[in-house]
């Protein structure tokens, strides 16, 4: 389910199914890197839409978790956990982290949701249909990983 | 020069049946017009859009089918992509299933899940549709998967808006 008032209301009314909240993590940076920013925050954006089109259902997807590259990780971390509490006492049993920063690789362990990390696709030369072809490739893979998830605490 | 000479009561009265008739032209055409409109109307092709499948690969076991038309959502207009399932049932006739479950919405495929390879499986909440699309009892659908209706071009087939079915499992 999207952030819209719409999937909201289905979600209240049938809270007990969606257990599954998805944070996209977007950095934002200015000057040269403010390209690859874009870049990426547009690949994780398409992504995580097409995900939350196969699994509408059970997923929720929030809005991203945004950060400026150049802040403080102590900021950062702390910002997000505090995201993770508000979720977490809101009925989600699983949180997904999506993000192409590879810098969240290193402090997986101290987020207690799951981390999925994609090294991001420049996708601007691509055309529509070549676009949506590799991102559903990337995401049958993530498919599984959910499935898998969810069977965990069955 | 003619013979026929044009006196000037003639002529005054060829100028203005020609003036008139104009006039007259002007200002019926609109009407007649506005009367036969429906038939000059360009054949809109309805809202039914092309796929890339051909009629002559459907086969009975059902395949994915993706195809794209412009959306507009207020002011920004986006390419969406839908997906049907489509195949032969036992008559011949082409089904074309959406592939939104009834529960929630996830995506449903088709065989999907290994302990039911003939049947529509969702992997949300494990939701399940024969091939027909109806529900099976006890799943958490509650209705059947919505159908597309069909429509046959130049070999190719097109697809229109899902409607839901009323029938109940």
């Amino acid at each position: 389910m999207k952030w819209v008032s719409k999937d909201i209301e289905t979600y209240l009314s049938a809270k007990e199914y969606v257990d599954t909240a998805v944070i996209p993590l977007y950095s934002v940076s200015f000057g040269n890197e403010m390209k690859q920013s874009a870049s990426s925050a547009e690949f994780i954006t398409l992504l995580t839409n097409y995900l939350e089109r196969q699994f509408t259902g059970r997923l929720m997807l929030v809005p991203p978790y945004t950060y400026l590259k150049s802040d403080q990780y102590e900021d950062i971390m702390n910002g997000l956990k505090k995201w993770e509490e508000k979720i977490e006492k809101n009925e989600f049993k699983h949180i997904f982290y999506i993000t192409s920063e590879i810098e969240w690789k290193n402090v997986e362990d101290e987020l207690k949701g799951s981390l999925i990390w994609l090294p991001s696709l420049p996708l601007e030369y691509l055309n529509e249909s070549q676009k949506m072809s590799m991102i559903e490739s990337q995401v049958k893979q993530l498919l599984t990983l959910f499935t898998q998830k969810w069977h965990e605490n069955l | 020069m003619s013979k026929h000479r044009v006196s000037r009561r003639q002529f005054l009265s060829y100028t203005l049946t020609g003036v008139g008739g104009f006039m007259a032209a002007g200002m019926l055409m609109p009407m007649v017009r506005f009367a036969i409109d429906p038939v000059l109307k360009a054949e809109a092709g309805g809202d039914f859009i092309a796929t890339p499948l051909k009629i002559k690969d459907i086969t009975a076991e059902p395949q994915r089918v993706d195809f794209t038309f412009e959306q507009k959502d207020a002011w920004y207009t986006s390419e969406v992509t839908n997906t049907a399932w489509v195949y032969k049932d036992e008559q011949d006739n082409i089904v074309a299933l959406s592939p939104v479950c009834k529960h929630l919405g996830c995506t449903v495929g088709w065989a999907s899940s290994e302990d039911h390879p003939d049947q529509f499986f969702c992997p949300c909440h494990f939701g399940r549709y024969t091939k027909d699309g109806t529900n099976v009892k006890g799943t958490p659908p509650l209705a059947p998967l919505d159908v597309y209706p069909i429509q046959e071009k130049d070999g190719l087939l097109y697809l229109g808006k899902a409607e839901p079915r009323t029938k109940e499992a």
